[in-house]
This record gives C-alpha cells, sequence and structure tokens, in this order.
C-alpha cells in the first residue's frame, strides 16, 4: 500500500505540492488529473523519491519505499530510451540495477501481453514505431517485478487507436501481475476507462479524491467539474444517451 | 508522391461555407499531405486560406515579439496597420488588453496558439484548416479555444476543417466527417451517419474506438 502523507514540496522558491495525502493499494489504479503546471511530474519525481519533501513523506506499507520498488513509464516513448542500446539491453537494465538473474521466460510473456515481437527488442528504440517504443517502456517498467508503477502521460504520444488497444494490455497485465499503479494524466476518458479512483490536483493542492464512477456522475470541486465537461466537449468522453 | 510512395490517390472535395468538417484518419493516413495539397492548390486559385500548425512553436519566431508577428501578417496580406481589427480579432479569442510588446514565451502555450489563430483569421480565410488543434493544449483551454474559434468563423461564414487522428473530438466538433485511409478518402458523410452507419472497415474501427467511455447519467 502506497501511502502518500502531507507531501509539500518547494521548487526555485515556489510551493509545487502542497499537502498532498494520497493512497494506493495494489491492483489498483489511481489517476491524478490536472493541468499543465499543477504538479503532476513533481508527486512522480518525489513518489520515486528523486525530489526530497520540505515536509510530509512518502511510505510503502508503513516504511520507507525501498529503492527498486517504484519503476516509471515516461511519456515520450523514445526520449525514454538510450538511443544507441538495443531495447533488449534497456528493458533488461532494472534487473541488473538489482543483481538479478534474466528471466526468458517471463520475458517472453510480458513480450506476449504487450505485442512485441521478440524480435523488436534487438533494434534501436528510433528503428521501431512509437506505440511499439512505448510498450517496451511499459515492459521495462515491469520486467523486475516491482508493486508499483508510476505512468506519467503514458498514451499522449500514441494516435486514438493505439492508445486504447494499449491501455487494455497494460490493464490486462495489471490483473496478472497485480502492481498499484499511479497514472497522472490530462486525459480524462483515459481514466474514466481505466482508473478505479481519481484525484484531481490543482495548483499543488489535491481538489477532490473518489472512486471513478462517484467522480464522473457527480464532480464536487468546481475545477473538476470543468475538466468533466471539457472532455465531453472534446469529445473524449460521450454522453450517455437514453436509448 | 513522395519518396515514390503514392502517399494521397486522387481525390475530390468540395465545402460549404461556414461548414465545420473533420479530417480524420490514424496516424500515416495521408492527413497532412492532403492539408498541404488543399492549402498548396486552394492559394494557387487565389482562395484565401490559413492553416494553424498543431504546435504555436512552428508558426511563432521565438525572437521576435508578438506585435511584430501581427505587423509582418499584415504587410505579408497587403493590409494596411488597423488597431481596431487587431482589437477586434483578440477579442474574438480572448485576448484583448494582452500586451503584445513580449515574445511568444511571455505568453502561456494556450495563449499563443490562440494568437496564432487570430493571425490567421486576419487574412478572412474562405477555409481555416486546424492541424490537431488540441493536442498542445490542456482540455479545459482547448476547448475553450475551440468555442471562441466556431464562434468567429460562425460571424464570418468561414469553413473550418478540423484535421485530427481523434474520431470522438472529431465527431463532438464538426457537422460533416471525411474519413482517409492509406491515402485514399473512404467516408465523406454528416457526423451522424458516419457515427451509426460508418460504411469502410477503416471508418468502423475509428467508430468502435470512438470515445475512452460514456459518462453515467
Amino acid at each position: 500500500m502506497l501511502t502518500v502523507e502531507t507531501l509539500t514540496v518547494t521548487r526555485g522558491g515556489r510551493t509545487v505540492l502542497r499537502d498532498v495525502n494520497l493512497t494506493l493499494a495494489p491492483g489498483r489504479t489511481l489517476a491524478v488529473l490536472g493541468q499543465s503546471g499543477a504538479g503532476k511530474s513533481t508527486l512522480v519525481a518525489s513518489v520515486l523519491g528523486l525530489l526530497r519533501p520540505d515536509h510530509g513523506q512518502v511510505r510503502w506499507n508503513g516504511a520507507p519505499l525501498p529503492r527498486g520498488a517504484a519503476a516509471l513509464v515516461m511519456q515520450e516513448p523514445r526520449a525514454a530510451f538510450n538511443p544507441r542500446l538495443t531495447l533488449r539491453r534497456s528493458v533488461q537494465e532494472p534487473l541488473r540495477a538489482r543483481r538479478l538473474p534474466d528471466d526468458p521466460v517471463r520475458l517472453a510473456r510480458l513480450c506476449r501481453g504487450l505485442e512485441l515481437p521478440p524480435e523488436s527488442l534487438d533494434r534501436l528504440p528510433g528503428q521501431v514505431s512509437i506505440g511499439q517504443a512505448q510498450r517496451a517502456g511499459v515492459l521495462r517498467a515491469l520486467i523486475a517485478a516491482p508493486p508499483l508503477i508510476l505512468f506519467d502521460e503514458p498514451l499522449s504520444a500514441l494516435d486514438a487507436m493505439t492508445q486504447k488497444h494499449t491501455a487494455r494490455m497494460i490493464s490486462e497485465l495489471q490483473r496478472e501481475e497485480g502492481f498499484a499503479a499511479l497514472v497522472v494524466t490530462h486525459d480524462l476518458g483515459y481514466a474514466a476507462a481505466h482508473a478505479d479512483a481519481i484525484a484531481v490536483l490543482r495548483a499543488g493542492q489535491i481538489e477532490e479524491t473518489a472512486e471513478t464512477a462517484t467522480f464522473f456522475a457527480a464532480p464536487q470541486s468546481a475545477y473538476g467539474r470543468s475538466l468533466v465537461e471539457a472532455a465531453v466537449s472534446l469529445g473524449a468522453l460521450g454522453r450517455q444517451t437514453a436509448a | 508522391m513522395r519518396a515514390g510512395r503514392t502517399i494521397l490517390h486522387p481525390t475530390d472535395l468540395s465545402f460549404a461555407p461556414g461548414d465545420r468538417i473533420g479530417l480524420v484518419g490514424p496516424s500515416g493516413s495521408g492527413k497532412s499531405t492532403l492539408c498541404h495539397a488543399l492549402v498548396d492548390q486552394l492559394q494557387a486559385r487565389g482562395v484565401a486560406v490559413a492553416h494553424v500548425p498543431q504546435s504555436p512553436d512552428e508558426a511563432l519566431d521565438p525572437l521576435r515579439r508578438l506585435d511584430f508577428h501581427w505587423s509582418q501578417a499584415e504587410r505579408a496580406l497587403g493590409l494596411a496597420p488597423d488597431a481596431a481589427r487587431r482589437a477586434q480579432l483578440l477579442r474574438a479569442l480572448d485576448l484583448e488588453g494582452r500586451p503584445l510588446n513580449v515574445r511568444p514565451w511571455g505568453w502561456s502555450r494556450g495563449m499563443q496558439q490562440r494568437f496564432v489563430i487570430a493571425l490567421a483569421l486576419l487574412a478572412s480565410p474562405a477555409l481555416l484548416v486546424l492541424d490537431e488543434p488540441t493536442s498542445a493544449l490542456d482540455p479545459i483551454v482547448a476547448a475553450t479555444t475551440l468555442e471562441l474559434v466556431e464562434a468567429q468563423a460562425a460571424r464570418t461564414g468561414t469553413t473550418l476543417l478540423i484535421v485530427t487522428h481523434d474520431l470522438g473530438l472529431a465527431a463532438a466538433r464538426a457537422r460533416r466527417l471525411l474519413v482517409l485511409h492509406e491515402g485514399k478518402l473512404v467516408e465523406d458523410s454528416d457526423t451522424g451517419t458516419l457515427l451509426t452507419k460508418p460504411q469502410s472497415t477503416a471508418a468502423q474501427a475509428l467508430v468502435a474506438h470512438r470515445n475512452w467511455a460514456d459518462l453515467p447519467c
């Protein structure tokens, strides 16, 4: 269980996160929604332990998050890989970093789940499609079986149909593997379809948290309501019509 | 043809004044090529047409102030400087009263994008092409921007062509939808018909992936 308690982070003299509280249980997906500048990326960096909070803490089962317990899937799949290493080398890096042995059976199973042809791993990041590169990013995050995976706008570089297909593959693997997923996104459609719970982040503060169905049925904050209205207006969410 | 490959097959299109049209297709279907061909062909025939690229970075010089961009556009279009017209266009995009003596990065991306649209409207285009108009913007800003452009286009009878890979977006904003698949225009119908009775396999696949989810009532 991930718990973020009264997390406050200052960067460059500005308070980017203020008193943020969140919890996330294994096997569940929490989507943190917010616009650019809301503090989403700072939250990710703080949970990963890359930023030292001014106040508050990030804990896993009541203790500090152990090294290697969290993995990150980044927004720009090609930029997330060393361009001069094959995908296979990069994907196996988390195992090497933790001195774990290679596990070809697990690798093959995850490749199947992500529809990555095994030979694609012998290419460089620039030699595969963006969709494949992003799935290799998910594979790298999963390979060492961390209990927590952070996704920073994982689908925004992909086109609409690839987004939906990739999201389904990730959810299917989550059911098999049971990791907790913290997704920061401004894509409400994706959150509505794949998250269990929603947290709305605005100007560094949590405006509301709710189960996904509760949130989309009736957002409590004015800001949450404008996000939902914008998503409907942009066609990311349909309005159910009584047949 | 590009690099020996046919990107766009023979295509016939006609647009009604003031219409809102969505051009939809996955990455690599030829959307950008069709847009560029449209803009070139129409300009060659003396039709006023404007193209707003996906990101304001492609349209604005980071070293030049916004008022320079504006006067340069007026010069290029052979228009005399007109402060009232400038104020009116900026007001239409909710940018009234913002100082223009700053470089683009002095404004937020949403404001930059609206400034580029205002510049495009300066040409009083018969057709305004918006290439992936929401991808560089946050959803609230994107929705507001589209509403402002649509209102202004309705006032001036400008036809809007929204180019996107996202059928959900196109269906939410356009009255007529064009579906492009591997360089061929496979569907051209009004939005309601396309959503309920897509004819081509490509359109059926797009319709099946239209929205992520429906809002609970």
